[in-house]
């Protein structure tokens, strides 16, 4: 059985809290605790707290407008115009047009995805001037209404596609593109538009 | 995370939690704003503090200057203890220091930092017998010219375990002295106490 009665040295210590019972003057207790309350940080607000004040204020607000202004420019000059294929005479070109070409990239794409990206939209929204000189040109072209530029130009930026493709030595898929397009467009003489669009 | 954590806890945290809360806590909750853990954390401290205040610099004076220099230091800094400094060690380390330089401001001798050699100072303490023990000087003033006639630093060692209830590391620590002489100081401090306590009531 153990001893459980305090050693002296203990006694001594308890005795002199219980006997040693000063206490902090009340004038003192007030002066710390008027200083405490006087100097208690403001509360922290939460981040929803914050953005709120920080909204109300102009200089915020002109910067938050033009974060938002320059977002809204970036948005609408990155974002591509998807060519609308309408077809007089291949209406079976719309739905597949966009499949195509990305079928196109996707063979591009193991090997040259580093090297070659694909063409910018804005290489495919610049093509209008050059059809237009085209088709002035061939005979075949001359029958295909103001309407129809759209898909042509789809088809330089594709024929295009095939060239950059067989430049960079990926002939089997410039092969296949190409005879996907032959299939596409079977009124349309690729062979010597792909000439023309390689001499240009 | 522990920001969302802790803003749903202080939501939701009523009064009896903030009472039980660890002095560290409250002094964290202070620092965000909430005046009431100031409260409970001063009516927590308070009394122990004052007293070894009081008992390390034997005058009600000074006491009084270096504990409010102490609180209002604490009130002003945003700081809070470092590392596995508990508030307490933290607290009774600030008001060491603030009396340390009240001493050394006014040119006084500084006691804490006088070498001392316990061996001479300690007197063989033959009254070991536990009924003499009983008959302790209840006597404030006796008790407090008692403590006085310890040297400085077995006193400061004394105090701080009597009344800052911190055990013998975290005064090594506080003090930076050996924990080996912490040791042997307060042993010295409490057989010192102890005969002039009885000594007193046998006289």
């Amino acid at each position: 059985m153990t001893d459980t009665r305090p050693t002296s040295e203990e006694q001594v210590l308890k005795h002199v809290r219980e006997q040693h019972n000063a206490e902090p003057p009340a004038h003192l207790d007030a002066l710390i605790l008027n200083a405490a309350h006087r100097e208690t940080p403001a509360p922290r607000q939460n981040l929803w707290q914050r953005w709120l004040k920080a909204c109300q204020k102009p200089r915020y607000q002109v910067a938050f407008a033009s974060l938002v202004g320059i977002a809204l420019m970036l948005s609408l000059v990155q974002r591509a115009p998807e060519p609308v294929a309408q077809f007089d005479f291949a209406p079976a070109a719309k739905p597949a047009a966009p499949g195509v070409r990305q079928e196109a990239r996707s063979l591009s794409a193991p090997a040259g995805a580093l090297s070659a990206p694909a063409p910018a939209p804005m290489a495919e929204m610049a093509a209008p001037m050059q059809s237009e000189s085209i088709s002035a040109d061939t005979a075949d072209e001359a029958k295909v209404s103001k309407r129809a530029a759209a898909p042509v130009n789809g088809l330089d930026a594709q024929l295009r596609e095939v060239l950059r493709l067989r430049e960079s030595g990926q002939s089997q898929a410039a092969d296949t593109l190409f005879n996907n397009l032959h299939k596409r467009y079977p009124n349309v003489n690729l062979d010597l538009r792909l000439e023309k669009i390689r001499k240009n | 995370m522990s920001r969302l954590k802790g803003f749903i806890t202080q939501l939701f945290a009523s009064a009896d939690s903030l009472e039980a809360s660890s002095d560290e806590s409250l002094l964290a909750r202070y620092r965000e704003g909430d005046g009431r853990a100031f409260e409970i954390l001063y009516a927590r401290r308070r009394q122990s503090l004052y007293r070894f205040l009081l008992g390390l610099s034997g005058k009600p004076e000074l006491a009084d200057e270096v504990f409010q220099e102490t609180w209002l230091s604490l009130i002003r800094s945003a700081s809070q203890p470092q590392g596995r400094a508990t508030f307490r060690t933290w607290l009774f380390q600030i008001a060491r220091n603030r009396l340390i330089d009240h001493w050394r401001k006014h040119g006084a001798w500084q006691p804490l930092h006088d070498s001392y050699d316990e061996q001479f100072h300690a007197v063989s303490d033959d009254a070991s017998d536990p009924e003499q023990l009983l008959n302790l000087s209840r006597d404030s003033q006796r008790l407090e010219s008692a403590l006085q006639s310890l040297p400085a630093d077995q006193r400061e060692v004394f105090l701080l375990r009597a009344h800052g209830d911190l055990d013998l590391a975290q005064i090594a620590s506080l003090t930076e002295t050996p924990l080996e002489t912490v040791k042997s100081r307060l042993r010295y401090a409490q057989q010192k106490l102890r005969r002039l306590l009885a000594e007193e009531v046998l006289t």
